[in-house]
């Protein structure tokens, strides 16, 4: 799959994957606080650096699969993968975020990627990643159609963000869909 | 298929014997999560157990017997605008439209009963195509295809994703 041109021009920035570190917590704020950046999330935009302390000790540390993007070894973001219990476990939902000041490098789409390439091994009785996006975020729904994602279906009114029922398009990747790609 | 003799009401446990010839039967509960019933021992604990103090399950009664059932489970938390439907019926009463007229009774009933829902949606397999059937009939719409997206008796499985909103109006 061809790599976007902002992506070939780009310098060496190094895009890297790595478990979060409270020392982190200075560039987490830099996109937590950040309405443009928590407008199509589910969490509110951070107000206080207690509160993202509390995020990244309780939430982020524990989590089965989550990790910050760096740029030349600084966070601009993070990407998650959260599995699911049971009859469901087949699946895990992907989520990421990005600071405002990177958006539009490739930035995201190359992290999805690493995910994608590497998921399916860690977890073997994972059979598809999926992530929900809001409808009216076409930039979100644009990295995951880069990063091979398919688009399944707009589900009406199906997540409550900020307070209003939003349709949400669905994306998947099966573990199969993989070998088409490399 | 006159429909003044369906009707919908809670599950009693005098349901059993009439609950066991559907649930009983492996074509019914062949697209459900649960598995047959095979006494009349495990229909009483499964009325009892199950449907009693479940937060929205019907019997779908023709002439006031238990033919199958509709259930609704609303999710919890910040996704409980949201809930899941489903339903069987005994094979007997398959293709006549009995299911069609029980949902089109329930949907205004479970919106009523939980004003905080605002979608239900409705998961099916690609060759359950008399559920889709149903959906339709009903004025469900359908969203897409999940691929591989959860377990059913042991296999992963495709389902097809269909929403009625609070908004939508019944066909």
């Amino acid at each position: 799959m061809a790599e976007n041109t902002a992506e070939n021009h780009q310098k060496s920035s190094k895009i890297t994957l790595r478990p979060i570190q409270l020392s982190d917590i200075d560039d987490f704020m830099v996109w937590a606080t950040d309405d443009r950046v928590s407008q199509y999330c589910i969490w509110d935009t951070y107000t206080s650096k207690d509160q993202a302390l509390d995020f990244i000790k309780n939430n982020a540390m524990p989590h089965p699969w989550f990790r910050v993007i760096c740029v030349e070894n600084r966070a601009v973001g993070s990407i998650s993968v959260s599995p699911n219990s049971g009859n469901d476990s087949c699946r895990g939902e992907l989520g990421y975020v990005l600071a405002y000041e990177h958006w539009g490098k490739g930035i995201a789409t190359k992290a999805v990627k690493m995910v994608v390439s590497s998921i399916f091994r860690e977890w073997p009785h994972l059979e598809r990643l999926e992530a929900y996006v809001d409808a009216n975020n076409k930039g979100s729904q644009r990295v995951l159609e880069k990063a091979g994602f398919i688009r399944e279906a707009v589900l009406r009114k199906h997540r409550i963000i900020k307070g209003k029922s939003r349709d949400m398009v669905v994306f998947s990747i099966i573990s199969s869909d993989q070998h088409l790609d490399s | 298929m006159d429909s003044s003799r369906i009707s919908l009401r809670p599950f009693e446990l005098s349901d059993a014997d009439d609950f066991l010839t559907w649930a009983r039967d492996d074509k019914v509960t062949r697209y459900l999560r649960w598995e047959t019933i095979t006494s009349k021992e495990e229909a009483l604990m499964h009325i009892q157990q199950v449907a009693i103090p479940h937060p929205w399950r019907r019997s779908i009664c023709l002439d006031d017997r238990s033919v199958g059932y509709i259930s609704v489970r609303p999710e919890s938390g910040n996704d409980r605008h949201r809930a899941h439907i489903g339903y069987a019926i005994g094979s007997d009463h398959w293709g006549l439209g009995i299911v069609t007229v029980a949902m089109k009774m329930a949907i205004p009933s479970v919106f009523e009963k939980f004003p905080f829902i605002v979608r239900l949606e409705a998961l099916v397999e690609e060759e359950n195509v008399g559920s889709q059937r149903v959906l339709e009939k009903v004025g469900f719409v359908k969203e897409g295809f999940l691929r591989k997206y959860g377990f059913n008796k042991g296999e992963i499985r495709d389902m097809l994703i269909y929403s009625f909103l609070r908004t939508d109006k019944i066909a």
